[in-house]
């Protein structure tokens, strides 16, 4: 089959079939930055999603569980030899995403009689300012997409992470449009959870092409709510504190959420 | 082809690793010194160590947690090569690991310390319980043995963290140079100075106005200015209070909300008021 590259060309493309197929009940996240940092969040009742990985670096996972711990372990161990060898602060997220996470999964991607990864993450980093957030994308191939910080995009402190690629592309623009950065931690979850909202809408119709009603978008949020619990994250900015990293209970969010 | 970065583990034993044993997979730390008495020629060595922990530490309860307090003095032979040298280092959020011993070691172990339980908690998903704690330090010592008995890189810490479970409370530990470790209830010593201040604590827990555990911040701030100055009268390795050039002893308190450092101000008005 490697011998002839027609047949590679079909392989690779019935695997990356396979691996959305897969993929498609994933329940979404989103990861905002807001003035005191970085919020992860997403509802769901079974396994838990979202990841502290280093000081200033958080993870959020959609996959097969197997795959999603052995990428969650490689990215903890890179980060933690690193930040012992030289110092906590040369541990960066582009650094470990680029040189080490991705060509790994490309190559597990392309190696047809091997295993893929079934996994699609979200990292973040937090940085002293809004503007010097992180947050990269890595899907099973091994293919990174950024939320600003390069040239050619408008920046963006936010990103998102879902089963279709139609269903984030509707959170991405839901926050686009909806979404002011620098921002309260209020503001921030509220605006998490309609996105989470809106990706979990467009994930049970299947063929969305424009952003559901407000109204819609609020009555799912609230009928999703009294059936899953709230997972989510943050990476605080304050500086003073070496690690950023806390989990929110589901309890504390709830007293904050009005509408 | 370069091997792949993350192994398809098929012998279930990748998380069974510290961060030890990671870091010396990775080729980061040195292998365990291996304790070897027998010399060339195959002759049993007995060989005799200097004890070089020249310092003074102390640690004890009161009522507000764990005061830990160590001296400023780094000595080598009979030279003082800084007057400022931190030997009271946290190792996270409520853990403090105080040293007397060879700084280089103890400061290497500090930070495999640190980085042990961070590691821990992130890929376990759950903080490591004080009984981990306490035994990963054990660990590091046991594997430094090797050297003790080569005549370099003896450290003999103490240990102060505070535990939420299964009932909250502060832990106080020491160790000897093989890693043994030894859970005190009121007080704890080490290092050259370290006779003069157990006999200060004793009497001061025994016939002294309150107990170690009932003594408010204050006085226990107190004590230990007092027990580590009287250490520094006989003891040329321990700095004590630098009344000259105004350096003072290291503390800092562990309690439940976490780890403070006393400010250098605070312990001056402590100690112009009560040991001047």
């Amino acid at each position: 089959m490697i011998e002839e590259p027609y047949r590679w060309v079909e392989a690779i493309a019935n695997r990356r079939e396979y691996i959305e197929a897969q993929l498609v009940s994933g329940s979404p996240i989103a990861a905002l930055g807001y003035r005191d940092g970085i919020l992860f969040l997403t509802l769901g009742q079974a396994r838990q999603k979202i990841f502290e990985i280093y000081d200033r670096i958080a993870m959020g996972a959609i996959g097969h569980p197997g795959d999603i711990e052995r990428l969650r372990m490689a990215a903890i161990e890179l980060a933690s030899t690193e930040g012992f060898t030289r110092s906590t602060a040369d541990v960066s997220l582009r650094r470990l995403v680029h040189y080490s996470l991705s060509p790994v999964m490309k190559s597990a991607f392309e190696q047809v009689y091997g295993a893929p990864y079934l996994a699609r993450m979200l990292f973040a980093e937090v940085g002293e300012r809004p503007e010097e957030d992180l947050f990269l994308r890595v899907e099973y191939d091994g293919e990174i997409a950024t939320s600003g910080t390069s040239f050619a995009l408008t920046r963006q402190d936010f990103a998102a992470l879902s089963g279709t690629r139609q269903s984030r592309e509707l959170m991405e623009s839901f926050l686009k449009a909806e979404y002011a950065p620098d921002t309260s931690f209020e503001a921030a979850l509220k605006s998490a959870l309609d996105a989470w909202s809106v990706g979990h809408m467009a994930l049970q119709t299947g063929d969305a092409k424009e952003l559901p009603e407000r109204t819609a978008v609020t009555r799912h949020r609230g009928e999703q709510l009294a059936n899953s619990g709230i997972e989510a994250g943050i990476l605080e900015r304050d500086p003073s504190r070496g690690i950023r990293y806390r989990a929110l209970l589901d309890v504390e969010l709830r007293a904050l959420i009005h509408d | 082809m370069e091997p792949p970065l993350v192994r398809p583990d098929q012998t279930f034993s990748g998380s069974a690793d510290d961060f030890p044993t990671l870091l010396r997979r990775k080729g980061l730390l040195g292998p365990a010194a291996i304790v070897d008495p027998v010399g060339p020629g195959g002759r049993l060595q007995q060989r005799s160590w200097e004890p070089t922990e020249a310092t003074t530490i102390l640690a004890f309860k009161f009522s507000g947690g764990v005061l830990v307090a160590g001296d400023r003095r780094a000595t080598s032979g009979n030279t003082v090569v800084y007057d400022r040298a931190d030997k009271v280092l946290e190792i996270d959020r409520h853990s403090i690991m105080a040293i007397a011993g060879v700084p280089a070691t103890a400061w290497e172990m500090a930070r495999v310390l640190e980085h042990s339980f961070q590691y821990f908690r992130r890929t376990q998903l759950q903080e490591m319980s004080v009984d981990g704690k306490v035994r990963a330090l054990s660990k590091l010592l046991r594997d430094n043995f090797g050297f003790v008995m080569q005549g370099v890189g003896m450290v003999v810490p103490i240990f102060a963290t505070y535990d939420s479970h299964p009932k909250p409370e502060a832990r106080l530990y020491f160790y000897d140079a093989m890693g043994a470790q030894f859970e005190v209830t009121d007080y704890a010593a080490t290092g050259s100075g370290s006779p003069a201040v157990r006999g200060i604590l004793y009497y001061e827990n025994n016939w002294g106005a309150k107990p170690l555990q009932k003594l408010s911040e204050d006085a226990a701030v107190s004590i230990a200015l007092r027990a580590l100055d009287t250490a520094a009268e006989s003891d040329t390795s321990t700095g004590g209070v630098d009344r000259s050039g105004k350096i003072y002893p290291l503390i800092k308190i562990v309690s439940r909300e976490g780890i403070t450092t006393l400010p250098e101000t605070k312990i001056a008005a402590v100690f112009k008021k009560t040991v001047a």
